[in-house]
């Protein structure tokens, strides 16, 4: 990479990774792994910079690079590891909604999503992508972002009012 | 009590720890990957047995004009040299018989079905998927004469699998355990007269890489490489041309240490006490090199029946680094890497014999060369030359037999006499994405 490029590059990446490290964090749950997941995407981005646009389409590549990264191991990660299936003996609702707050709620029902069906979520309504820029993003049909996005949302909103923490409803878009 | 989505997504990361990723070991991993990638590419296509969906970025530089070779200082390689510009245009009915065709659409927006290889009784392996929430694939033999397919008992292993012998008894589908780059070898073994899947695991043999897909030899034995020096980028990185790409020619070499192991006898692993850089096998010999990935200065050729071995100098250009390696016959075949002139990349594909003679070295700017099916499969990327080229080191026929190629790696080992590629279908959406879809073409040779 010619050092004018680089330069950029490393401007692109300074600006670019705290916000992609959060995206990152709803996607796996862990604020270390997810700046490893940012490293590995910024390394990929390093690596296609020559190449790409220079239109503002570096983050949307960015982005794409860091969900794949948390996809690919999460894929490998379920080729070695048992999946954690729901436990049954979970607290009942009085405990649940003593001991969590909606947010760690939230973050424990993501967990329990399928790593596609999560990305789905947080890149709808947490990036505010359409269905396309999902599907983009996930390199994948919009109808299959639309059937994920559905059964995710279903899971979740059925976890919310079966505790005492309510109905959970997608919020204002931020547009 | 409501509770928003979005609003409690923001909250959670309102206040995230500290620990930023560190720039300055992306910029050392990316500099680092943007020579690996250059490197590892052809090795990973001329294997051609497994499908990459290539997402957001084309998986070759290549030429404006895959024939453009730059004028200076683009050193002329040793013999005779071929470019794409010689070849003629090859007819169905005439150089090759079609015998299947299959078309995926759109590969960037899910998985297909694919051709995966040809048993030695001419059958298909097709594969179907990933698909679904658990990315499961089926595979089938597909008989292209009557296009029935025969499913497979479903297959345990679902990750990524690479086709490595595909014989008339058994069929022989490798993949690596473990979440690094290295990782511990699987072989899944189809016996085809018992229609029964078995997996093979080795204790004794070290982990190793993909880099080169491992071979079945003449014994029956599986061999495989095992990583042993790996060369190192000159301090700084590599210099990059005008275009922006780093030029890691004349690069220093990987060096592997060769194993063995019986696919009937998980406790028979044998350290072969050589170390190569790549490695193949003629019906009679095994050929090497002493390194590969990088500048390489000699070839081996062991006679497997006596032992008896000679050595021989390439005399591949200084800069050329060695990225795939085959026999047909007895002519050796090398794809290498030379370096960006003012112009363009200067691209090989070297044929020479086993003494060393040299046969003709196909020259342009993003191509690359493998062997497949007995023939020499060149691959051209770029501008008007794009498309599949043939040569054949017997009679030294070259001729051109597509225009485009797709932006998926597709297809898997055939025998002698059948070759398999494919071509583009549909329009990129951008310049950066991939082309959606690709037909495969499977094609009887005519010799």
């Amino acid at each position: 990479m010619r050092e004018r490029d680089e330069a950029d590059f490393v401007a692109f990446a300074q600006g670019a990774r705290e916000r992609l490290r959060r995206t990152a964090f709803l996607l796996c749950g862990d604020w270390d792994r997810a700046s490893d997941h940012v490293q590995e995407g910024l390394i990929r981005v390093y690596v296609a910079w020559p190449r790409l646009e220079r239109a503002g389409r570096e983050y949307a590549y960015a982005r794409k690079a860091v969900v794949s990264a948390v996809l690919d191991h999460a894929r490998r990660r379920s080729s070695t590891e048992v999946a954690v299936e729901p436990d049954p003996e979970r607290p009942a609702a009085g405990d649940f909604v003593d001991t969590l707050t909606a947010r760690a709620a939230l973050m424990d029902a993501l967990a329990g999503l399928p790593p596609r069906q999560r990305a789905c979520v947080v890149l709808r309504y947490f990036e505010d992508l359409s269905v396309a820029d999902t599907a983009a993003a996930l390199g994948c049909s919009q109808g299959t972002v639309k059937s994920q996005t559905a059964r995710a949302l279903d899971r979740l909103r059925s976890i919310f009012e079966d505790s005492p923490l309510g109905e959970l409803t997608l919020g204002a878009t931020s547009w | 009590m409501v509770n928003e989505l979005r609003d409690l997504m923001q909250q959670l990361v309102t206040s995230p720890p500290e620990g930023d990723s560190d720039l300055g070991a992306v910029l050392r991993d990316g500099r680092s990957r943007v020579r690996r990638r250059r490197r590892g590419l052809v090795a990973v296509v001329a294997a051609a047995a497994t499908v990459a969906a290539v997402a957001g970025v084309g998986i070759f530089s290549g030429g404006e004009d895959g024939d453009r070779v730059a004028s200076h200082p683009v050193p002329r390689p040793d013999g005779p040299v071929l470019r794409l510009s010689d070849a003629t245009q090859a007819a169905e009915g005439t150089d090759y018989d079609v015998l299947a065709s299959s078309t995926n659409k759109d590969l960037d927006a899910a998985n297909g079905q694919y051709y995966d290889g040809v048993t030695d009784d001419g059958l298909i392996l097709f594969r179907d998927g990933p698909h679904g929430p658990e990315n499961r694939t089926r595979y089938a033999l597909l008989d292209p004469a009557t296009g029935e397919e025969d499913w497979l008992p479903a297959l345990d292993e679902q990750g990524q699998v690479w086709p490595v012998a595909l014989g008339r008894d058994r069929l022989v589908l490798v993949a690596l355990q473990g979440m690094e780059e290295a990782g511990r070898l699987t072989a899944q073994v189809f016996d085809r007269a018992q229609e029964r899947w078995s997996t093979m695991t080795w204790t004794g043999l070290p982990e190793l890489t993909m880099a080169q897909l491992p071979k079945v030899g003449t014994d029956g034995r599986l061999y495989v490489r095992v990583p042993a020096t790996e060369g190192s980028p000159p301090p700084g990185g590599w210099p990059t041309g005008d275009g922006g790409e780093a030029d890691d020619s004349g690069a220093e070499g990987d060096t592997y240490d060769l194993w063995s192991v019986s696919l009937e006898d998980r406790s028979d692993v044998r350290d072969e006490r050589l170390r190569v850089g790549s490695f193949a096998f003629t019906d009679d010999a095994l050929v090497w090199t002493d390194t590969t990935n990088g500048t390489n200065a000699r070839i081996h050729v062991r006679d497997l029946a006596t032992g008896e071995e000679t050595d021989l100098d390439p005399r591949s250009g200084e800069r050329c680094n060695l990225l795939s390696f085959g026999v047909v016959g007895d002519k050796i075949v090398l794809g290498q890497y030379c370096g960006d002139y003012d112009d363009g990349r200067d691209d090989r594909v070297q044929v020479l014999t086993t003494d060393g003679e040299p046969v003709t070295t196909i020259q342009g700017d993003g191509l690359e060369g493998s062997v497949s099916g007995g023939l020499v499969q060149v691959t051209s990327y770029g501008g008007r030359t794009a498309g599949t080229y043939v040569y054949e080191p017997g009679s030294g026929r070259f001729v051109r037999v597509s225009d485009g190629v797709s932006s998926y790696a597709l297809g898997g080992p055939v025998p002698d006499g059948y070759l398999m590629w494919d071509t583009p279908v549909g329009e990129a959406t951008d310049p950066q994405e991939p082309i959606p879809g690709a037909t495969q073409w499977l094609v009887r040779w005519r010799s």
